[in-house]
């Protein structure tokens, strides 16, 4: 049966007691998960902490060419900035691709990269963009913060409270997306900064990666074209009925050149 | 259903929000769903839950101005804030602009999406109020919608700050014709519309069927003694042994399906038990603590019941062959091998779900000796028969009341949740109520028949087409439902609407360990059209005869013969439909060519596809009556059978009984479905209500119009006008008055009333499938334009051009609505929709087409006048889906070159047919 202890705290300091001082204590962002979850009985916490009502975990910063959202911002609000979108124009594209309206302005950035859903877009941008995770207690580098198939580099009682994202020279997004619920059946983020170039993938996978081979094709010649005859495998990629590995593995290829071309 | 948490409420925190600007205090769980507690505590049952998981959008409300699931907002998120439903749009009983403009343009159908719809685009209109097709599209891209293609609300929305918004009111014997809004619309506009989970006596109980997790498998039911001491709040768990007559099914002579199964379950989802008791009982007792043991069983799938040999799914049928189809006319190797072109094709179709947003829901009790079911269904005189005999008890013991539907397409003309209600309610002698949750109607309840085809046709040199050759096998699933109506329907349709001197068609319905088949739109003619369409493409291409000529060459024409000998005499628009299509297809055509000859990623094409449907029961007799009744207060009450399933028989049947009798349309109230209180109007199924109801409205109306001016001895022509109290008719004689209160009123309290019947003429078919089956075929071509990614596999349908004939719109907006829905459904089919037992049980692994998936449709009626029918109409609910896949698939030919024959075309099998011919990127 459920029952459990609910907390609203206001702070992130009271919200990580609560976390502490539960026997199974999850936290409640968005609930675009959580609540379908808790439907199923996937789940049967002991407490549910609200971050909800945790002013200081929302909003969006520019910081001199690095733009920090807070953890708890809902994705509406990052497609919609105009901060966001002078700075790093993929991004905003990436957060109004989200779902749709209704995840927009509930799901938040912060729930979205702690589930580390495999089709969620969220990992492509940290990654790609070489983003740095902050939580109450330290700051964790977006390629070692996701660790595979719902699991992340977060402790039990630990909390995500804002995403520092660098700005890029150029980077897109691009998307085939599932068309029920636009999640990710693969999405590629390409992004150039400082003479590098990264490819992260999400959707594909159990969880976001790295497609090296690309990166360093890109790093000399940042065309479609570089990156043409670059053979994805189809190994350990994700096959449901909206498509098969081998057709992840093909959108792979197809969805990072088209990204590349965008940023042209 | 009400989530129940194991907290005592008065330890609960108070929360405060505003609803509709109304300060709201309460102690509820803060986790409990917002749409539970605007539904449950605060009675605001507008806001609709259609999957319970964030996908349909159905419970779309508003916080703080946004636009968000009620669903899946915990109701402490909304603490402080202002929520905003349905009900708070209207102000001082008038409804806003964007209601007006979802009235005017009928962007409502079934409306059971319309309280989601509203609230997304009001969220858009407070910051754009001029919005773009775009704009609209992206804003309101998170509600599905089944019934509207979502055409008619995209174009509300953007009409929405017209200076003018009037609705058309008719003049008196003006209606037959008019694009009148629905005279239901309002109540869907404003979220005062029960469906069948709005409600329920408050002392009812809940159940909820325990479901098999196997296609196949023996059980045996434990203690359930244990369980019922371990579940205090259990009132009843009911099994097979309970159910006092355990089978039903639509034929009288094939009542195979049991309501509970009895030591076998033939289906994944098929109900093994159901538990009846408080809600916070059903809702949280876990399925695991239910004692059954199983033991899982190979399944029988398609091509195991197929090859033959399998094990018999029911021990009256040996060979798993529910029933064969077979029409014959002339011998068709004769015709193969005098022909100067043949063609032919296998074609295979998946399960298709049919995905009305509302889920079954409904409620029993028992009234003395009788029962009562208020719940959503399609046929409520099939209904009260079906109850009846599970209970063992007379027909006239039952009443059905109808709820409005929230979308039927074919899903709810079997009895659902009906017998398990009806049986708790019976026993118990408590009102016993029941939602179905999405996973468990998706999983339960009937689908499209997949089908396996071969089909061949010849033609000669001129373009005549000489014969027509098709075998079809059709997975009829555990149980029988509406499969012998498919095995039936299909082979007199499969040659499509053509002129076809020599026709062999075989057709099989097998069972298998699947979810059961049922009826879907179309009753398999949608999968066979495919099959006729291709072969017509493949032809014309061999003759080197356009596509488009080729079916006007061959298209049935008054004085054929069709393929089981039937010579039709009236209505056969096909001819004109083509005509109509023929400018627009040489143009679309050309632009297509053209543009692929640049080259690129992305590839044009545009393909026709024509179909053929007839109106009705196949060969079997499905008449109607409607009754007209006069009330003492000059009102008149049309007492209709036929059930809306937001098609629009409401408002149909209305403006047919208006002009026959001659008053204008609101001087009408409606009375719906309710078994105790109207006339049996047979079921709301095969296009048949504006044909077969419809006709019965007419002579109702007709014959009150009659009587009246008989006893007013008044001519023919002479104007009725009805007033409180009294009828005047007015003629070149003058006034003459009848006094209303003088007259005895009957049982229902009119003081004058009149029925008319009709049934449509046909005949039963011969050993080889000759004679009259239907007495009228709706006729129809449409055309598709689609662009194909050379490197994704990906289609996407640009525009389709629709040309029906309906022989008389009765309603255009209603017709065009049927049209944008039925493509949309016909696009799902040819693009997206595979319904896979255990996988796609919910609405975000089943795709259905959304906003942007519909494209632009440009509806042309053609109304040759069918004779039999009401002002001279005939159907349009499934003819509107039957030619939309195939002229998509031509479409698809017509850009790559490449035939996809095994829908749905997703974009890896499109990818892998492309790469197999060497042409993608």
């Amino acid at each position: 049966m459920h029952n459990f202890e609910y907390h609203r705290p206001t702070s992130v300091a009271d919200a990580v007691q609560s976390l502490k001082g539960a026997e199974d204590g999850k936290i409640l962002a968005g609930g675009m998960t959580l609540i379908p979850t808790l439907k199923q009985r996937l789940a049967a916490p002991s407490d549910l902490i609200d971050l909800g009502a945790i002013a200081e975990l929302k909003g969006i910063k520019d910081e001199g060419g690095m733009i920090t959202i807070g953890a708890a911002t809902p994705h509406a609000m990052v497609a919609e900035s105009e901060v966001v979108r002078r700075v790093i124009p993929a991004l905003a594209d990436l957060a109004e691709g989200i779902g749709d309206p209704q995840v927009r302005n509930r799901g938040t950035i912060g729930g979205s990269i702690a589930n580390s859903d495999p089709a969620a877009d969220y990992p492509a941008a940290l990654v790609g963009l070489d983003a740095t995770v902050q939580t109450d207690r330290r700051r964790i580098k977006a390629d070692d913060f996701f660790k595979g198939l719902f699991e992340t580099a977060l402790e039990e009682d630990e909390i995500v409270t804002a995403v520092s994202f660098p700005k890029p020279e150029k980077a897109c997004y691009a998307k085939f997306p599932n068309p029920a619920s636009r999640y990710a059946m693969v999405g590629v983020m390409v992004a150039r900064a400082g003479g590098a170039v990264r490819v992260a993938v999400t959707g594909a996978g159990p969880c976001v990666f790295r497609l090296p081979e690309m990166e360093q094709a890109l790093s000399g010649n940042f065309s479609p074209d570089a990156i043409k005859g670059i053979e994805i495998s189809a190994d350990g990629l994700n096959s449901d009925i909206h498509g098969s590995a081998a057709y992840r593995a093909h959108l792979v290829s197809v969805m990072a050149r088209r990204a590349v071309t965008d940023c042209a | 259903m009400t989530e129940a948490f194991d907290i005592d409420t008065s330890d609960l925190p108070e929360l405060a929000f505003t609803v509709n600007g109304r300060l709201v205090t309460l102690r509820v769980p803060p986790v409990r769903r917002l749409s539970d507690v605007l539904r449950e505590e605060l009675g605001l049952t507008g806001t609709k839950v259609g999957c319970n998981a964030g996908d349909c959008g159905a419970c779309t409300v508003r916080i703080d101005g946004r636009q968000i699931c009620a669903c899946l907002t915990p109701v402490g998120q909304a603490a402080g804030r202002a929520v905003e439903s349905v009900e708070g749009l209207a102000r001082d009983n008038r409804i806003n602009r964007l209601q007006a403009a979802f009235h005017r343009f009928g962007a409502a159908q079934c409306g059971i999406c319309t309280p989601g719809m509203l609230m997304a685009a009001s969220d858009l209109l407070a910051h754009t109020s001029h919005p773009d097709r775009q704009q609209v599209e992206d804003a309101l891209g998170g509600v599905l919608c089944r019934c509207t293609g979502y055409r008619k609300i995209v174009e509300a929305v953007l009409h929405t700050a017209d200076p003018e918004l009037e609705f058309l009111v008719p003049e008196t014997g003006r209606a037959v014709g008019a694009p009148v809004a629905k005279t239901d619309g309002l109540a869907k506009l404003t979220g005062t519309e029960r469906y069948g989970a709005d409600s329920a006596p408050a002392d009812a109980l809940w159940l909820r069927a325990v479901r098999s997790p196997h296609g196949r498998a023996r059980f045996r039911v434990g203690d359930l003694e244990a369980l019922r001491r371990a579940w205090p709040g259990l009132a009843a768990v009911l099994t097979a042994a309970e159910v006092p007559v355990n089978g039903f099914g639509i034929y009288p002579d094939i009542k195979d399906q049991p309501a509970l199964a009895d030591g076998i379950v033939r289906y994944r989802g098929e109900a093994v038990l159901a538990l009846v008791g408080d809600a916070e009982t059903i809702e949280t007792l876990p399925d695991d603590a239910v004692p059954i043991e199983w033991e899982p069983l190979p399944p029988i799938g398609f091509d195991q019941a197929r090859a033959g040999g399998a094990p018999a799914l029911h021990e009256a049928v040996p060979d798993n062959v529910l029933v064969r189809g077979r029409v014959v006319k002339g011998d068709v190797e004769q015709a193969f091998a005098g022909a100067a072109a043949t063609a032919e094709i296998a074609v295979e179709t998946s399960f298709v779900e049919h995905a009305y947003i509302e889920p079954e829901a409904g409620y029993a009790r028992r009234v003395g000796d009788r029962i009562e079911v208020v719940a959503c269904t399609q046929t409520p005189y099939m209904d009260r028969d079906e109850i009846a005999h599970v209970l063992g008890i007379p027909r006239d013991r039952v009443r059905i009341v109808p709820t409005a539907v929230g979308g039927g397409f074919g899903g709810k003309l079997d009895l659902s949740l009906q017998p398990l209600i009806a049986v708790a309610a019976w026993t118990l002698n408590r009102p016993v109520r029941c939602i179905y949750a999405r996973p468990e109607s998706m999983a339960s309840t009937t689908k499209r028949h997949p089908a396996q085809i071969r089909a061949r046709a010849a033609a000669d040199a001129e373009g005549r087409l000489l014969g027509f050759d098709f075998a079809g096998d059709f997975n009829t699933g555990a149980y029988a439902s509406w499969g012998p109506t498919v095995a039936n329907r299909v082979p007199v349709h499969c040659t499509g609407p053509y002129h076809v001197p020599q026709v062999r068609a075989l057709t099989r319905a097998l069972y298998t360990n699947d979810p059961p088949a049922g009826a879907f739109r179309g009753f398999g003619v949608p999968q066979a059209a495919i099959a006729h369409e291709a072969l017509m493409d493949d032809l014309a291409a061999r003759l080197d005869i356009d596509p488009l000529e080729f079916r006007w060459i061959n298209a049935l024409r008054v004085g054929q013969p069709t393929a089981t000998g039937q010579v039709l005499q009236a209505s056969c628009g096909l001819a004109a439909c083509l005509e109509a299509l023929r400018p627009r297809w040489q143009t679309a055509r050309a632009a297509a060519e053209a543009a692929n000859r640049a080259g690129g990623i992305e590839c044009r094409g545009v393909g026709v596809g024509c179909m053929w449907y007839g109106i009705g029961n196949t060969s079997l007799s499905n008449p109607s009556t409607m009754r007209v009744g006069l009330k003492p207060n000059g009102r008149i009450t049309l007492y209709n059978g036929a059930v809306d399933i937001g098609q629009g028989s409401n408002t149909i049947m209305v403006q047919i009984a208006a002009d026959a009798l001659g008053v204008p349309m609101e001087r009408f109230d409606l009375i719906m479905g309710d078994t105790d209180l109207t006339e049996d109007a047979g079921k709301t199924s095969a296009s048949r209500q504006t044909f077969v109801s419809g006709k019965a409205a007419e002579q109702a109306g007709a014959a009150l119009r009659a009587e009246l001016l008989r006893r007013l001895n008044a001519g023919e022509d002479a104007e009725l006008v009805l007033e409180q109290g009294r009828v005047q008719a007015r003629d070149a004689a003058g006034a003459r008055m009848l006094d209303l209160a003088a007259l005895p009123v009957d049982e229902r309290g009119d003081v004058l009333s009149a029925t008319g019947s009709f049934d449509p003429p046909t005949t039963p078919l011969d050993a080889d499938g000759q004679g009259v089956p239907y007495a009228s075929y709706g006729f129809a071509a449409q055309m598709a334009e689609v662009a194909v990614d050379l490197e994704l596999g990906t289609v996407k349908v640009l525009r389709i051009v629709a040309a029906h004939d309906v022989g008389r719109a009765i309603n255009p907006i209603q017709v065009e609505g049927q049209i944008h829905g039925g493509v949309a459904q016909g696009l799902g089919l040819a693009l997206m929709e595979e319904y896979v037992p255990g996988r796609t049980e919910n609405l975000h692994d089943y795709l259905i087409p959304t906003f942007g998936d519909v494209p632009d449709i440009e509806c042309i009626l053609i109304e040759d006048r069918e004779p039999l029918g009401p002002y001279g109409a005939k159907g349009i609910g499934e003819p509107a889906l039957i030619p939309t896949a195939p002229a998509i698939l031509n479409a698809i030919h017509h850009a790559t070159g490449v035939r996809i024959t095994h829908v749905p075309a997703t974009p890896d099998r499109v990818l892998a047919a492309l790469q197999a011919h060497g042409i993608a990127r």
